[in-house]
């Protein structure tokens, strides 16, 4: 395990969590998500400066595929007549479940790079940490986030007209 | 002029620092243009209600939980016994990788590499981390290490966006064993370069930690650069609950070495001559180094039994845990190494192996 893990787990763990919180919409999912990263972070030689980047990507893409994995296994639990155990500690003051559910399947169906853009857009990354995490310009930042940002209401509005 | 983009119309929205002032003239003179913007900052918002969550964390509690995953990394003190078979159920597709990076017959990265995964392998258990998949010697040991082109590893859609991304054939598997099921996640890296800068005084600093002294190195060694290469590759990993592969078919464009300068077999010979190395592995080694397509695999008895078995007509080794949880067989042919492991037994990894086409 690299020295420096403790310092870089302290200073970027909030940001870590709060980035794949932001793809799964629960604290404790997100927390285990972080906790992977931070592991594999520790094994890695990605240099310090680059940490914060590297840990925000990885998150994404990590809650990202858990999302996937856990609609598959809401979708089993649907068929088994098991709904309502998929995402039991969902703090939700803004919407409601139904509604983060929709928000988690939209976001499950962007192209990758635009909902991991988006979402650490969304986490306080600056326009040129996005661009240097994802290897885009920091001109194409804003077209991407934007690209995603439309999907994203367009997947809500088609799923909240067919329900 | 021009309508700006929607893209800067968004960053206006953010960063308008970010946004030339040009453009800013003209956005706030432009009806268009500010119903455009007006357009992104509701969807703008939308997002961000959408995705706000109010996370609060116990940074002191994320660190303790941390430092004991850290610690039951260690040999014997893996107390979880599902911790312990992810551990177990990941090291020999490590190996694998582990031995894609050995490849080539005479890479620096032989030796230094596979020591440095195994001896990591044996106090924290790897998981298949994207690094995994197309990976470089760590050589920080011997000299300096320079990335000059970082692997990107990412998930695709498809085997076909695999096979387009990775320029290589994406095996086919005919039939899943039992047990397996599902459609496979599929990852591509790039290619991953780097420079080595032999450095005797590294070298011999590392050899003195371990209270050894550093044997003279061939002349001209000093200060030598190695450019070293790997990928791109491809893998298809079938997945059980919450991301722990089942079955993982991974193909890498095996690993190069060029040299300007001095040979690189003289670098390898003499970094096989380094203490700390081990006389079974450094016997191993020397003996596979001459034929690229044999695989050079010292394998920690303590951990993996190894055993010959053929693809298709190329020799290849099958790896197998000693709990008998994971097995893997890997191979070597027209520079491409490939690797099946799973949760599996050695018959159905060969099996698997030895069915797979092309697509």
């Amino acid at each position: 395990m690299r020295a420096d893990l403790e310092e870089v787990f302290r200073s970027a763990y909030p940001r870590v969590v709060a980035v794949a919180a932001r793809v799964l919409g629960s604290r404790d999912e997100a927390e285990d998500v972080a906790q992977e990263v931070f592991l594999t972070f520790g094994r890695s030689a990605v240099p310090a400066g680059e940490a914060v980047g590297w840990l925000s990507v990885a998150a994404a893409h990590t809650a990202l595929n858990h999302l996937r994995s856990s609609r598959r296994r809401a979708a089993r639990e649907e068929a088994a007549g098991d709904d309502g155990a998929v995402w039991p500690d969902v703090a939700d003051t803004v919407v409601t479940l139904e509604e983060r559910r929709r928000v988690r399947s939209a976001l499950a169906r962007l192209p990758r790079k635009h909902a991991v853009a988006l979402v650490l857009r969304h986490s306080g990354l600056s326009y040129a940490e996005v661009a240097a995490a994802l290897d885009l310009s920091p001109g194409s930042v804003g077209t991407t986030v934007r690209r995603a940002e439309s999907a994203l209401r367009k997947e809500l509005n088609r799923h909240a007209s067919s329900d | 002029m021009r309508h700006p983009t929607d893209g800067t119309l968004r960053r206006l929205l953010d960063e308008p620092a970010g946004v030339a002032d040009a453009d800013r003239e003209h956005v706030s003179g432009c009806p268009a243009c500010r119903a455009g913007l007006a357009t992104a900052e509701r969807d703008a918002q939308l997002t961000r209600a959408a995705l706000d969550v109010d996370v609060t964390v116990d940074v002191d509690a994320g660190w303790s939980r941390l430092s004991q995953a850290v610690a039951a990394d260690q040999p014997r003190r893996r107390p979880v016994a599902a911790s312990r078979w992810r551990t177990a159920l990941r090291k020999p597709v490590v190996a694998a990788f582990a031995a894609v990076a050995l490849l080539g017959g005479a890479s620096a990265a032989a030796a230094a590499d596979w020591l440095e995964i195994f001896r990591t392998e044996q106090l924290a258990p790897v998981t298949l981390s994207q690094a995994d998949l197309v990976a470089l010697p760590d050589l920080d040991a011997y000299g300096k290490v320079e990335i000059t082109q970082e692997v990107k590893v990412r998930q695709v859609a498809d085997a076909d966006a695999a096979e387009k991304a990775s320029g290589l054939a994406v095996p086919r598997v005919r039939e899943l064993p039992r047990g397996v099921t599902g459609q496979p996640a599929y990852q591509v890296g790039g290619r991953v370069n780097a420079v080595f800068t032999f450095s005797a005084d590294k070298a011999a600093r590392t050899a003195a930690a371990t209270g050894r002294t550093l044997p003279p190195p061939p002349a001209g060694l000093d200060g030598s650069q190695f450019r070293l290469s790997a990928g791109p590759g491809v893998a298809g990993v079938w997945s059980e609950a919450r991301g722990v592969p089942a079955l993982i078919v991974a193909r890498v464009v095996a690993p190069t070495a060029y040299s300007a300068g001095i040979p690189f077999r003289t670098a390898v010979d003499y970094l096989l001559s380094l203490p700390g190395v081990p006389e079974n592995i450094k016997a191993q080694l020397r003996g596979y180094t001459g034929d690229a397509t044999t695989l050079p695999l010292p394998v920690n008895s303590q951990y993996l039994t190894s055993s010959a078995t053929e693809v298709g007509g190329t020799p290849a080794t099958v790896l197998a845990s000693r709990d008998g949880l994971i097995t893997a067989v890997v191979w070597v042919k027209d520079g491409v190494v490939t690797a099946v492991a799973g949760s599996l037994s050695a018959d159905e990894v060969v099996s698997v192996a030895r069915g797979l086409g092309q697509r």
